[in-house]
């Protein structure tokens, strides 16, 4: 809870300088939003990391389940040494062009702003707040170890909670895949 | 008795067998039928690419994670390996990578790559330290790996049709593919190369051949290539030794003395463990053979321990099955493998020799599917006769194993598919001569084919009406000289084909063994009004007539034998044997 509260502090600080970059390289503020909608799901993702790719069909089902209801959905690339091109190929690889809009954060603002570690990790800012910060569900449960279905949809739970207006059951979650930090090098 | 000897003797003559009766269904095929580098930590200088990481990446990692390699990324250079210096550390600390789940103090095995807990350390310090690269000029020069086949140009390469395509999304899938191998003649093989095609999505592969065309059957039989379900009974090892492939695994080639004999007609079968990428994915493993100009001299033994009356309750955390074989002859210990599915968590064979000293083949404390490596000894390991070889493995069928294929947890019995349970060890073994394994393999043929058929009577449950089941099991009860419960599968056949001759024929068999001759004779006659033509059948209805004592009947059978088979030596010697009687 401690860690939530330093999240809205952070986010007060932040509001206004925080910038990421679209894929035309211009500086773009990742928590602007249009008036209908009511959620903004980040999605920290790597083009080569293999449990962020095995999500790519369960995300757009997401984007697709919630996109009526006021809620979009982002791609966030954390990894410097991924350029728009080959952001492009990705989203058109995993067939999520259409479906989210995508972002590159080569220097780790919205990272830290969320803090993400992992991809691939799921945050959803609503309400001006980070309020949920983590896996997308429990199917991998370690490297090498996965469930062979989820049985427990914690970032689907979260944005139903949130547009129900309730808080969410379990804000913080650990992900399981590649290291964002290992970006930063 | 003697006269039954003598028909059944007769029966096995007449269709130019010597080793038994003649069974119109596929024979069990014959896989089933045997069947550090230590670097310490200096706390005082930082740990760099260029002097530490470099070499141990290079030796323990770059095998696999090379351009081309079998692993998703490489780690061949600074660039690379830097921007998965945390995720090295975390995954080697957990030892998920190298991927290695045999205790490391057995064996050793070849391809054993352990990473020691200072060299574990090592990478943790280094990565914490912000993964410095150090003075370039420190660094071994970069490895070189050789491209495509890594044992050497294949005599013979084979691939699918037609690529498979891989769906984005779901679990774990097994698809299964018979490949025709284009051999027209008897080749001897010291060499399998499986080369995945894509690297990404394939993560084992079960290899079979298969000498019958029932694994074609199934493939053609779904129109996509390949085909889901279990590999065919048929498909088998080749005799006495492991196919398969895991990444990092490379099958040596064997020395010529060793190779195994490939018929004419053969399919390969394969059966790819893929993950979904998360987009479509095409799939096309290509295999390579190796050829020897000579035939093998020596032949392993395939042994294999385990239990197919696996019947694991819901929810039960600590099921446990064990099984042991006592070797008649003195062996040499060349590789094993365990086999099991998502519930099992803890492997383990042992051999314990005549003075009572033990010798741990395998031990696997945290059993994971996805590995399912071949771990052939750097020297093989010699047992003296008398020792008893023995396996114990223990399954979690509870909720509380992430693993377990079904939430909430059901009743888990033996089966192949993979929401099934398994439990076995092979274990690949040497006998001095070919007199050793001719006793080494009688011992055990018993041992294994009562296993096999705790298996088919679970797979008849579920699948009742599947006629090649009851007559595959009852092929095996006669071998076991069950002839009542193969009466029983034989006329359940009969009961499901009706107007197929072959099956009245088979029940005809197993009671005539069972010395229940009036109804043997029915069989075949039943056989025959479906096929007067059916020279077998002829044959052994003589047989039983003869027994009978109604030997004019029998010799008209007989005559009709060499009127269908004119050139059979053995039909007129048959003949001439009743005729012979008769006087």
């Amino acid at each position: 809870m401690g860690r939530l509260i330093a999240l809205v502090v952070a986010l007060a600080l932040a509001q206004g300088s925080l910038r990421v970059e679209n894929l035309a390289g211009a500086p773009v503020d990742p928590l602007a939003m249009a008036k209908p909608v009511k959620a903004i799901v980040f999605l920290f993702t790597s083009t080569d990391c293999p449990i962020s790719n095995r999500y790519a069909p369960d995300l757009r089902r997401l984007a697709t389940l919630f996109a009526p209801q006021g809620v979009i959905f982002r791609l966030v690339y954390p990894n410097p040494a991924e350029d728009a091109a080959a952001i492009r190929t990705h989203l058109v690889d995993f067939a999520y062009a259409g479906a989210t809009e995508a972002l590159r954060d080569p220097k780790h603002a919205l990272v830290k702003f969320t803090g993400a570690t992992i991809t691939p990790e799921a945050a959803i800012y609503a309400g001006g707040r980070v309020q949920y910060r983590g896996r997308i569900d429990n199917r991998f449960v370690d490297f090498g170890v996965d469930r062979p279905a989820a049985t427990e949809h914690d970032l689907h739970d979260a944005i139903a909670a949130i547009l129900a207006g309730k808080p969410v059951a379990h804000p913080e979650t650990q992900a399981v895949g590649c290291y964002i930090a290992d970006f930063a090098r | 008795m003697k006269r039954l000897v003598c028909v059944a003797f007769v029966v096995a003559a007449a269709q130019g067998r010597p080793e038994g009766l003649r069974y119109e269904t596929p024979l069990m095929n014959a896989g089933l039928s045997f069947a550090s580098v230590a670097q310490p930590v200096r706390a005082a200088r930082t740990v760099t690419y260029a002097t530490e990481v470099a070499p141990l990446v290079q030796d323990r990692c770059a095998m696999c994670h090379h351009a081309g390699g079998s692993a998703p990324f490489s780690l061949t250079t600074y660039a690379e390996t830097k921007r998965h210096a945390a995720q090295i550390a975390e995954v080697t600390r957990r030892r998920f990578m190298p991927p290695w789940k045999a205790d490391p103090s057995d064996g050793p095995f070849v391809g054993q790559h352990p990473l020691s807990e200072a060299e574990i350390q090592l990478l943790r310090d280094w990565a914490d330290a912000g993964a410095p690269e150090g003075d370039p000029h420190d660094a071994p020069p970069p490895r070189r790996w050789a491209e495509g086949w890594q044992l050497g140009t294949p005599d013979l390469v084979i691939t699918l049709a037609q690529p498979y395509t891989l769906p984005p999304d779901g679990t774990d899938l097994f698809r299964i593919f018979a490949i025709p191998i284009p051999a027209d003649r008897v080749r001897f093989v010291r060499g399998v190369e499986f080369r995945p095609g894509n690297p990404k999505v394939v993560h084992h592969a079960n290899i079979r051949v298969d000498p019958t065309a029932a694994s074609r059957r199934l493939d053609e039989a779904d129109p996509a290539p390949g085909y889901d379900g279990v590999i065919a009974r048929s498909a088998g090892y080749p005799d006495g030794h492991f196919l398969g492939w895991t990444p990092g695994q490379m099958s040596p080639l064997l020395p010529p003395d060793l190779s195994w004999r490939l018929e004419p007609h053969t399919d390969l079968v394969v059966e790819l463990h893929m993950q979904p990428s998360g987009k479509p994915e095409a799939v096309a493993p290509s295999i390579g053979f190796y050829f020897s100009d000579t035939p093998p001299t020596r032949t392993p033994a395939m042994l294999r321990l385990g239990r197919q009356s696996i019947d694991i309750p819901a929810g039960e955390p600590h099921y446990t099955i064990t099984d042991s074989f006592t070797l008649p002859v003195d062996a040499e210990v060349e590789a094993v493998q365990p086999h099991a599915h998502y519930r099992a968590r803890d492997v383990r064979g042992l051999a314990t020799l005549p003075d009572g000293t033990t010798k741990r083949l395998i031990d696997i404390a945290d059993w994971d599917f996805r590995w399912q490596h071949v771990y052939r000894f750097v020297t093989p390991v010699k047992l003296p006769k008398g020792t008893t070889l023995s396996m114990q493995y223990v399954y979690d069928n509870s909720p509380s194993n992430p693993r377990n294929p079904q939430v909430p947890p059901l009743r888990a019995r033996w089966g192949q598919r993979s929401s099934d349970e398994m439990g076995d060890l092979w274990i690949q073994v040497l006998t001095r001569d070919d007199h050793d394994l001719d006793v080494l393999s009688r011992a055990f043929r018993p041992k294994v084919a009562a296993e096999d058929v705790l298996g088919y009577e679970a797979e008849i449950e579920r699948h009742p009406d599947d006629l090649g089941l009851h007559d595959s099991v009852a092929m095996l009860y006669l071998e076991l000289g069950r002839h009542e419960p193969a009466i029983v599968h034989f006329r359940r056949s009969s009961a499901l084909a009706p107007q197929s001759p072959q099956t009245h024929y088979n029940l005809g068999t197993a009671l005539t063994l069972a010395r229940r001759l009036d109804e043997a004779a029915a069989s075949f006659r039943e056989a025959l009004r479906l096929d007067p033509s059916y020279a077998n059948a002829h044959n052994n209805l003589g047989n039983v007539l003869l027994a009978q004592g109604k030997n004019d009947e029998a010799i008209h059978e007989f005559r009709e034998v060499v009127r269908l088979q004119p050139d059979s030596e053995a039909a007129k010697k048959n003949l001439a044997t009743a005729l012979q009687r008769v006087r």
